[in-house]
């Protein structure tokens, strides 16, 4: 725990992304349970029709229509005019949120960049595949400078963007949450990724998301110290974010209702989050990424 | 001790080691991600009673049980106890036959009394103090030198053992002082006289029933004697043989066995006494009266054992009647079978002496040769007196070449040796004085015996003069390695050159000539017609002589053990280990024959009085009965304080392992 107190923690100042994950990462793909509506002409089948090779329909021509998707061949046969339909394919919105909290710079690594890492590998999922991937960290104020990514070429923004974040942005997870549904309209996939330390509650912010009919994803990091805490004596316990205390006398009993407390919580989350078609998982820092994303949401089902 | 000031802030300690707990004023501060489980598990165990968590705080319940130990040490907890006064001890145990005595309740030695008391002094020594234990019965034996061992003098303590010895305290005395009253360097009365090292004062403890000598001279100096009596306060039960002889009645027919039985008790008592010959009864008197503190003679009749006696006869006396006190009711002794005294006299037919060793009594004591002087220079001679075959020989004015080993008596002349020399002889001889104790002299009158001329004698530096005339010695014995030599400065008959008789001395016709003759042949030749070993007391050395030359015999002791004895030369040998009452035998492996059975008695008046005496008296002081105690409070504090320390360690280790909190 000390370790974590004092000095810069090693993770910080490893890459994000290395050159193995990135070739193991470019093989992946998002996917969305739902179908959504993009903006722009992306890879993904769309439920509009539109301008692909893909045929989806004929309709009865009327006037103004583009005359080029006219069907001669049957206009030949029948003596009408009939218009051919193709299969519209659009881009993908995939947000990922990281909470930027003072907890998360816990752990070892710390939970904050194991989001990062996280975020940055999944983000590149998206780039590979020509989704609008934004990943940005969770903040209450009305403005963000996180940028709205396509394609491969700007994975070196989204990494700038990523190093560039700093912990100590303390507001609520709801309050968050709230602040990015009110900037964002688009439709997509949603990763969060945090610790769910918060003190007013998760379950608004999750309201808000699900509310947005967003395809959720809420990946729950906890640090080694967190889950099997190795302290022992008298201690007072400060948060470091809101500089709370918590006076206890460590003894077996103490840690083992610590462990029962933790369990309870986990449980009560996940349990949220099925009732309301969000997916949960728990990791810990301790578990690397590259399993993470090619094995534990390759079963969830987020990429495949 | 403490002021109420004191005992106030004391009692504030549990309570105050409670509130500091409480304050918690030693946590750690800590650094977390989020209390918020913290503080929902600590929500959880809040709801149970803060009672809960004391009893699950196990430092806590130690710290506090640490302070009360603490407390209770400073409370200075004890028990009124005695210590013993002074700090250097020196406890004498007497381990004397007496001391063997059942007269304690339970039936408990003397001994062991006296022991099981030493322990208990030894117990309330204070831890500095120092001490030592001597036992002691007629020789004293240091068990253990000046020490703070405890435990050390008490195993010392047990392996005093019980002897059959008489006591002697003097000795234990000497052994006790030596670092009390140390020694000085030269005369007191010297200006330069130091004393050698510093006088360390100590108390001296003695544990004994009192049957000890007394010692005149000996001053205690810096010993502040303490006397600690053993044995029961009423006179205990017990009638004792102090006295055991065996000898030929008066008339010389037969062998009787006298015997004096000692009652120490205050009223009289009847026993039985029996006399066992050969381990087979003999003779017995039942109800044989022996008056309240007085002795009694008793006497048994042997009869004629002596004849056709071939081997000694172990014989042993018995009182039947069982008391506090069972050493002294057996003595032992022994009937050895007569023995000739093999004699050579070289004599020019002096027919007085050939008269008297025709007597009845001297026929029977002993084998006399007569020869001519020169049979000296003969072979045979020469043989046998290198062989030892004779006991003695007698030179009736005739002188070997060189000593014979064994006895000589020259008559009229003097041994070849230097030693001895002689005057020309002088005319008339006046008998002044003859020496009646000597056994060469006894019952020889000389007073009306006339004597011619006779020879001044000077011998060896060791020669006793056994009859002096107005010149000097005229008789003399002196030593001669392990012989003797009797030299007697006159001839009684003599002979001229043409063969006739003058007589120098009208001995011959006097009763004491056989007599003297007799003593020559018990005394210097060894012959008996009785021999009654009066034996010796446990624990002295015991002198063997074999009738021939041997190289090494055995000594049976009574409870079976045997000792092979080498020779010290001259046929006698020395054994150590006659340390309890009973008979010994020797047994001669080169002569089987030759038996020999010696008893050990103890027969010690003083030991059989069992009444404890209540003071002893040692130098001009009488030491008596008292120990000086001095109340003492047994202080438990330092236990307490171990044990708190004891408490603070696994306190310590359970807070470093995290066994349990």
């Amino acid at each position: 725990m000390s370790k974590v107190v004092s000095g810069k923690p090693r993770s910080q100042t490893e890459p994000l992304l290395t050159p193995e994950l990135l070739s193991q990462l470019e093989r992946l793909e998002l996917v969305s349970r739902k179908i959504f509506r993009g903006r722009m002409k992306g890879e993904r089948r769309s439920k509009r029709k539109g301008q692909s090779v893909e045929f989806a329909d004929f309709r009865n021509y009327v006037a103004g229509d583009d005359l080029r998707f006219i069907d001669w061949n049957m206009y030949a046969r029948l003596d009408k005019l009939f218009l051919k339909l193709f299969m519209e394919e659009e881009d993908l919105h995939f947000y990922a949120l990281i909470d930027g909290s003072s907890s998360m710079e816990f752990g070892e690594p710390s939970k904050f960049h194991y989001a990062k890492q996280l975020g940055a590998a999944l983000g590149y999922i998206g780039l590979c595949r020509a989704d609008r991937v934004k990943v940005e960290m969770l903040d209450a104020s009305p403005t963000s400078n996180a940028p709205v990514l396509r394609g491969k070429a700007n994975l070196w923004r989204m990494l700038e963007y990523l190093d560039g974040l700093q912990t100590g942005n303390n507001c609520t997870l709801t309050e968050a949450v709230k602040s990015f549904s009110l900037r964002n309209s688009g439709k997509g996939i949603l990763v969060l990724i945090t610790d769910l330390m918060d003190k007013s509650g998760y379950e608004s912010a999750l309201r808000y998301l699900v509310a947005r009919n967003l395809d959720v994803y809420l990946i729950h990091v906890l640090s080694q110290p967190e889950i099997d805490p190795d302290i022992h004596g008298d201690l007072r316990l400060l948060d470091c974010e809101d500089g709370d205390v918590a006076e206890i006398s460590v003894s077996q009993r103490l840690i083992d209702r610590y462990r029962q407390t933790l369990a309870r919580y986990i449980e009560d989350a996940r349990e949220f989050c099925a009732r309301r078609g969000i997916v949960y998982m728990m990791t810990s820092t301790e578990r690397p990424v590259d399993r993470l994303v090619s094995r534990y949401l390759r079963q969830r089902g987020l990429v495949r | 001790m403490l002021g109420p000031l004191g005992w106030v802030l004391l009692g504030l300690v549990p309570p105050m080691i409670l509130l500091l707990y409480f304050l918690k004023l030693r946590r750690n501060p800590l650094e977390v991600p989020s209390t918020y489980l913290w503080t929902k598990t600590i929500e959880d165990l809040h709801v149970n009673s803060i009672w809960q968590r004391l009893r699950n705080s196990l430092l806590l319940l130690l710290q506090i049980f640490l302070a009360l130990l603490l407390i209770l040490a400073c409370l200075g907890p004890g028990c009124q106890g005695q210590k013993l006064a002074g700090d250097r001890f020196i406890h004498l145990i007497d381990q004397s036959a007496s001391m063997a005595a059942t007269d304690l309740p339970g039936g408990q030695t003397r001994l062991d009394f006296a022991k099981q008391e030493a322990a208990k002094l030894i117990d309330s020594m204070d831890s500095g103090d120092t001490a030592m234990i001597i036992s002691f019965s007629d020789r004293a034996n240091v068990q253990q030198s000046y020490t703070r061992n405890r435990s050390l003098l008490k195993r010392k303590l047990a392996e005093i053992q019980q002897t059959q010895r008489s006591s002697d305290i003097g000795e234990a005395l000497v052994a006790a002082s030596g670092l009390a009253n140390p020694g000085r360097t030269s005369d007191r009365e010297s200006e330069r006289d130091v004393q050698v090292a510093d006088a360390l004062a100590a108390k001296l403890i003695v544990f004994s029933d009192g049957a000890v000598k007394d010692v005149p001279n000996f001053s205690l100096g810096n010993l502040v004697p303490e006397y600690r009596p053993v044995g029961a306060l009423d006179v205990p039960n017990n009638v004792g043989i102090t006295a055991f002889a065996i000898s030929e009645d008066l008339d010389s027919v037969g062998l009787q066995a006298f015997a004096q039985l000692q009652n120490s008790d205050d009223e009289a008592h009847s026993v039985d006494v029996e006399l066992y010959v050969d381990d087979e009864i003999h003779d017995l008197q039942s109800g044989f009266e022996v008056p309240a503190g007085d002795t009694r003679g008793i006497s048994f009749d042997l009869g004629g054992l002596l004849e056709d006696l071939e081997s000694p006869l172990p014989v042993r006396l018995e009182i039947k009647d069982p008391d506090v006190y069972l050493l002294d009711n057996v003595a032992y002794g022994t009937i050895q079978p007569p023995r000739q005294a093999r004699l050579l006299v070289v004599t020019r037919n002096n027919p007085y002496l050939q008269y008297v060793f025709e007597t009845d009594r001297l026929a029977k004591l002993s084998r006399v040769e007569f020869k001519e002087p020169g049979f000296l220079k003969t072979k045979e001679y020469r043989d046998n007196a290198m062989l030892g075959v004779y006991d003695c020989v007698i030179f009736d004015q005739c002188v070997p070449e060189a000593m014979p080993e064994c006895n000589t008596v020259f008559i009229g002349c003097v041994p070849p040796t230097d030693q001895w020399q002689v005057s020309e002889p002088a005319f008339p001889t006046l008998v002044v004085d003859t020496d009646q104790s000597h056994p060469l002299m006894y019952n020889v009158q000389m007073g009306n015996v006339l004597i011619v001329e006779s020879m001044r004698l000077t011998g060896p530096p060791a020669m006793v003069s056994l009859m002096e005339s107005t010149a000097g010695t005229i008789m003399g014995v002196g030593p001669r390695g392990g012989y003797e030599d009797l030299v007697i400065g006159f001839p009684i008959v003599e002979y001229s050159d043409a063969g006739e008789e003058t007589h120098n001395s009208d001995w011959p016709n006097h009763l004491s000539f056989p007599l003297f003759v007799q003593n020559i042949v018990v005394s210097l030749g060894g012959g008996a017609r009785f021999d009654a070993n009066q034996g010796t007391r446990p624990g002295e050395l015991v002198n063997i002589r074999t009738r021939v030359p041997t190289s090494s015999v055995n000594v049976r002791a009574p409870e079976g053990d045997e000792v092979s004895l080498d020779s010290r030369g001259d046929r006698t040998f020395v054994y150590g280990n006659a340390d309890s009452t009973g008979i010994y035998s020797v047994l001669n492996e080169e002569s089987p024959d030759d038996k020999q059975l010696f008893p050990v008695n103890l027969l010690d008046a003083r030991e059989s009085n069992l009444a404890v005496r209540d003071k002893l008296e040692v130098g001009f002081e009488e030491i008596t009965g008292t120990v000086d105690f001095i109340p003492e409070t047994r202080q438990f504090w330092p236990w307490l304080v171990l044990f708190a320390l004891f408490v603070l360690i696994l306190e310590w280790f359970i807070y470093n392992r995290r066994v349990f909190i």
